[in-house]
């Protein structure tokens, strides 16, 4: 009798150690808090009038004491080669059925993209974005400094959802103001979110290191990847 | 006991002069002191190496470049600086400068008169080899068995990532190795070690102290590969397919550390069961004497030989991919990514045969002592070895099917590796066959046989399956291959190996198994695991890719019924690994033969001395004498009458 | 070693004045554990054998099959269940029996020998030897007619390192990048696109081909896989003969999102398929 109570202790104390364990791993790789699009008004699109909702996001090329970036905790280990990252956070929750506007200010140089697929706009409203202003459907692949690619995740009960807009790099002998960073790029676009579900991000471009530049920051989430919520 | 044996006098054998004075460093030198020497020179390798790579004065490529050099050499010298501090040189070194291994020191390094601190040591007694391999094997499955619970815990959880994708990347490739090595160890090393030269009536294996390095090479091997997690892990399964490992952080390098170090500790003790086993039998132990389980390792030990060398290599040229910027497997730079998938299963194919084949000899050695019956067909069982040992050599490229590389390989290897179901089948005949008829003692380690028979059965019939390209174009890299393969190496591999382990515990430690409480554990853990795999069969054929943490809808409810069978599977190891460790400090004291077998380890006594057997034994015949005559040949010769007694009416 | 046996065997004893071979053969039938465990295999084989429907049944849960090649490989998962199961209920029903019906024994200490010391059985092993080769044999020459029926399935009438001869084939460069797949069709004036539309019968040849590490393409539905290489094409091809949408998964780790590498296939009508080409800017070349 006592040694099958001791065997029950057994398998209690194993649980433990694997729930603790789950628990403690969580806790260590907590995604950033979640930003969510604030919602502005509606807008006509050509599905009719949807809420409109804008998210600000920013990419540095690396972080500086105005800027932390997700460099604290095990990160401020890995970050010492200073990685490009999307601030202020790469966790997004966007609105359903509405026309969602992201403005990013892109502070980073230039890496020649893979693809050149990844060089054009897809998926927003009308087929563009605006680059400074100026409105277009592709850029040169040779002055991608990083994509936005929203792509599905693998759940064929959510509706499909893809998006994906290069950023402009700023020239490499731009120089920096006061802040510590060049004049930026500014790309504005539009898409329009369908019913709820989870969904990734990442950046299609080579902007890591390691084989075919993929390594390092492309591979580590929370700087160049992310997700995003549609609720 | 009356062992059938002649006693010769034995004549005093001229010794040789010796040199030197006994004692030194060899009588120092223990773990403690290899891990001072290990930590020691990795610590010196860092400094020294961090000063030298010219940081900072180039871009970030060539500071991964450097970087990666760095901790290759660290994790080398750890390994190097550990094998040196626990004296795995000294002998050697002696020899260099002139100096003998004196009587007295052979008789140290074998662990006389140590206690318990001989298995902190150097020892080269096989029988303590044995038990430092058990443990060894012990550890390295808790710790998978612990990544397990982890991975079934984010597969459970449908909804959301519970771990970072890259944290779950390695999670699933460390498990993978660690499994790997944990089954690749757990019969060939205790059993293989410590049962088979008792078995062969050998006083030790044929080198003692490469059996010593071998098992310390392990042992070094095992922290460069658990310090993955803290490097950035691995990230790419256990295969680590390049060029994708060449993408990975430094972790990678522990995993490519772990490989070339282990790869050595087999094949050394590859040469040392093979010589052992070729040159050291008892007198009288003819090749048609021989127990099934000597030819087990035998079969294990020449494909683990062979093979090993591939696996070794492809990760030191995978390594120098990312130490010195080669591309052997960087199409960029002219190499190729299907050189690394034929070397990687060169050896990866041969080696699931090298963790199947002892533990299919080990349950048929124990099926005759409880059944009672001689092995059915010796000769097909060493038949089946043979075919496995020969057909494993070409049948790899079934793993590479769908890789593109040649689809009209599809055809030939398609043959080779369906062949190999035949050899298989043999064995499959011999344990049916053993079993047929048979009065069965209902003991624990005969009812792994039964539960290993299930999971071969069922594993050999998917992987039938998978050895068809049209088939395997559907299920190639899907959940089903997941459950295939578990079937076979832990199914088949694990539980027999837990029954082979219960048979000779009373041998190896002087006690007697709790197997009432082992049986709750061992059932849990079978039922359990028919539970979680048959579900991951239904997951696969749904068409579910394997490696991968989030999954349509259409998947969950098999993934949730295989986490609750895998948290069951966790407890009923543990509940087994409990009762193993309480038999062992405090179960009933065992005779030299509790189970009444003929094999010559159980007849030398319990615990067995330094030198196995007082006087060496001869052998008669084969081990296998069991069993009345059949009582069926007497109705027969009846009917015979019958038959003769009707003509003659005629 | 042997303790008890004072004549050393190491051969069976053959029995001599054996009697006829269809006595013993009736003889060895009426045994009863022979009966029970025939009775047994059949009851298993009962059980076992709709398992292959039911595998079928998983394959077809998400829409397929959808294309020729999809129907072959069901096929042959059926025809395996189906061959494999008498082996499956052989093996079973011995390993039922043995605990049940040729008497078990408990306790401490070892047995009374009561077994039958059996050493082989010539006519065992010959028949087994015989029945796992001839059911080998079969499952290699199936394995090796379906393969040649899926490689034309899949390449039209033309061999692997040709270009299809059928003139309607669209081709579709498929390109694997960590973590997505982008579709090329170089004959429709070079459109692309992240989610393969393609018409309803017609022959698809798949040019694959990766940017960085090793991808696997696989549409499931269709039963279509291949690797993706970085510095090689692998070439493929299918014709899919059911409308709707069906997964594209990659199945080959790579790297972070390799769970969320999937996409879909759309297989709509020719008609809808032309005005997609338009509206996608390209044009129709067939």
């Amino acid at each position: 009798m006592k040694r099958l109570l001791f065997t029950v202790l057994t398998v209690l104390i194993g649980a433990g150690i694997v729930a603790g364990s789950v628990w403690l791993l969580m806790d260590r790789q907590a995604a950033p808090a979640t930003l969510k699009a604030k919602i502005v008004g509606t807008a006509a699109t050509p599905q009719g009038n949807l809420p409109h909702a804008t998210l600000d996001l920013s990419i540095y090329p690396q972080s500086s004491a105005s800027v932390p970036g997700p460099d604290t905790g095990v990160n401020a280990v890995i970050d010492k080669f200073g990685w490009p990252f999307y601030w202020p956070s790469t966790s997004l929750e966007l609105p359903a059925h509405s026309l969602v506007t992201i403005t990013v200010h892109q502070y980073d140089g230039a890496s020649t993209v893979w693809n050149p697929y990844f060089a054009k706009v897809h998926g927003t409203v009308g087929g563009t974005a605006s680059f400074n202003g100026k409105t277009k459907t592709e850029i040169d692949p040779a002055n991608v400094a990083h994509t936005f690619t929203i792509h599905q995740y693998p759940q064929s009960t959510q509706p499909y959802f893809f998006v994906s807009v290069p950023m402009l790099a700023v020239a490499d002998n731009a120089k920096n103001e006061a802040n510590g960073y060049p004049k930026a790029e500014v790309m504005e676009f539009s898409f329009i979110t369908g019913a709820p579900g989870d969904y990734i991000w990442n950046c299609e471009d080579p902007c890591g290191s390691g084989y075919v530049d993929f390594g390092a920051v492309m591979s580590e989430r929370g700087w160049m990847s992310g997700t995003v919520t549609v609720v | 006991m009356s062992l059938t044996a002649v006693i010769h006098e034995q004549p005093a054998v001229p010794q040789p002069r010796q040199h030197g004075k006994p004692g030194g460093f060899l009588h120092r030198a223990n773990v403690f002191t290899g891990l001072i020497g290990g930590i020691g020179l990795a610590v010196i390798t860092y400094a020294v190496g961090s000063k030298l790579v010219p940081w900072g004065t180039q871009d970030a490529d060539f500071q991964q470049v450097g970087l990666n050099a760095l901790i290759f050499a660290t994790l080398s010298a750890w390994v190097i600086g550990f094998m040196i501090g626990i004296g795995a040189f000294a002998g050697p070194i002696r020899w260099m400068l002139g100096h003998d291994l004196t009587h007295e020191d052979a008789e140290y390094m074998a662990g006389k008169g140590q206690g318990h601190m001989k298995y902190w040591k150097y020892t080269t007694d096989h029988k303590v080899v044995g038990m430092q391999y058990l443990i060894m094997a012990l550890v390295l499955f808790a710790l998978g068995g612990f990544f397990a619970m982890l991975i079934r815990t984010e597969l459970g959880v449908t909804w959301k990532e519970v771990f970072d994708p890259n944290f779950y990347n390695s999670l699933i490739g460390t498990h993978g190795i660690v499994m790997i090595i944990a089954m690749i160890i757990v019969v060939a090393g205790p059993l293989g070690n410590f049962i088979m030269p008792l078995m062969i009536g050998a006083r030790d294996m044929a080198f003692p102290r490469l059996n010593a390095l071998s098992f310390w090479l392990l042992f070094a091997a095992v922290p460069p590969l658990a310090a993955n997690l803290l490097l950035g892990g691995i990230r790419d399964g256990w295969t680590v397919y390049q060029p994708l490992g060449t993408q990975a952080p430094i972790g990678m390098l522990g995993y490519q550390v772990c490989i070339i170090t282990f790869a050595f500790s087999t094949g050394i003790a590859g040469v040392n069961l093979i010589t052992t086993i070729v040159t050291m039998r008892a007198r009288g132990m003819t090749w048609n004497r021989v127990p099934i389980f000597v030819i087990g390792t035998l079969a294990a030990a020449i494909m683990g030989l062979v093979w090993f060398p591939m696996f070794q290599y492809s990760q030191i040229l995978a390594a120098s991919d990312r130490i010195i910027d080669t591309s052997f497997f960087i199409p960029q730079g002219g190499g190729s990514v299907w050189l690394y998938e034929n070397l990687f299963w060169l050896l990866g194919h041969p080696e699931v045969y090298v963790i199947v084949i002892p533990v299919t000899g080990a349950l048929l050695e124990l099926m005759t002592v409880f059944l009672r019956k001689p092995l059915f067909s010796y000769k097909m069982a060493i038949a089946g070895f043979a075919g496995v040992v020969g057909i494993s050599a070409v049948v790899w490229v079934h793993h590479m099917y769908m890789t593109g590389f040649a689809p009209s390989a599809g055809y030939p290897f398609m043959l080779s590796t369906e062949l190999i179901s035949i050899p298989f089948g043999f064995l499959v005949l011999v344990m049916l066959g053993t079993i047929w008829r048979g009065k069965v003692w209902t003991r624990l380690p005969m009812m792994a046989v039964y539960a290993m028979i299930w999971c071969k059965i069922v594993g050999g019939i998917t992987g039938v399956y998978l050895s068809d390209v049209p088939v395997d174009q559907y299920m190639h890299g899907s959940m089903f291959v997941v459950a295939h393969f578990h079937f076979m190496l832990m199914g088949a591999g694990l539980f027999g190996a837990m029954g082979a382990i219960v048979y000779w515990f009373p041998k190896m430690t002087g006690r007697m198994f709790d197997e009432r409480i082992g049986s709750i554990g061992f059932w849990t853990a079978f039922f359990a695991f028919q539970l979680t795999f048959m579900s991951m069969f239904v997951a696969g054929l749904q068409g579910m890719p394997r490696r991968v943490l989030q999954f349509d809808n259409a998947f969950n409810i098999s993934n949730w019924v295989s986490t609750i069978g895998a948290y069951l599977i966790g407890a009923g190891m543990l509940i087994f690994l409990y009762a193993m460790i309480t038999s062992w400090r405090h179960g009933k004291p065992a005779t030299s033969n509790p189970w009444g077998a003929k094999t010559l380890d159980w007849q030398t006594q319990t615990p067995v001395p330094l030198e196995n057997f007082p006087i060496l034994p001869v052998v008669t015949s084969d081990p296998y004498g069991y069993g009345v005559p059949d009582p069926y040949l007497k109705v027969e010769e009846e009917l015979a009458r019958d038959d003769n007694e009707t003509v003659g009416a005629r | 070693m042997s303790i008890d046996s004072q004549t050393p065997i190491d051969e069976p004893e053959v029995p001599t004045n054996r009697p006829e071979p269809t006595h013993r053969m009736k003889e060895w039938l009426s045994r009863p554990y022979v009966r029970r465990i025939l009775l047994i295999f059949v009851i298993l084989n009962i059980v076992i054998v709709p398992i292959a429907w039911l595998v079928v049944h998983f394959m077809e849960l998400s829409g397929g099959p959808a294309s020729s090649i999809m129907v072959e490989l069901e096929k042959t998962v059926f025809v395996f269940t189906i061959v494999s199961a008498p082996l499956m209920a052989i093996t079973a029903s011995i390993l039922i029996y043995s605990l049940l019906g040729w008497g078990r024994v408990t306790g401490e200490e070892p047995p009374m020998q009561e077994s039958p010391a059996i050493r082989t059985n010539g006519i065992a092993v010959v028949a087994w030897v015989s029945a796992t080769s001839l059911l080998a044999t079969f499952l290699v020459i199936w394995g090796l007619m379906e393969l040649a029926t899926i490689t034309s399935y899949a390449y039209g009438s033309t061999p692997a390192n040709q270009q299809p001869n059928a003139t309607k084939a669209i081709d579709v460069n498929v390109t694997g990048q960590q973590w997505l797949w982008t579709f090329e069709y170089p004959d429709q004036g070079k459109i692309e696109s992240d989610v393969l539309v393609v018409p309803i019968n017609t022959p698809l040849y798949f040019n694959v081909t990766s940017k960085d590490v090793v991808h696997n393409f696989w549409i499931v539905e269709l039963g279509v896989k291949i690797d993706a290489n970085p510095g090689a094409i692998t070439n493929t091809g299918v014709t899919p003969d059911k409308l709707g949408t069906f997964n594209i998964r990659c199945a080959e780790l790579c790297g972070l999102h390799h769970a969320y590498m999937e996409t879909k296939i759309e297989v709509v009508t020719q008609d809808q398929f032309d005005s997609w080409l338009r509206e996608q800017g390209g044009k129709r070349t067939i």
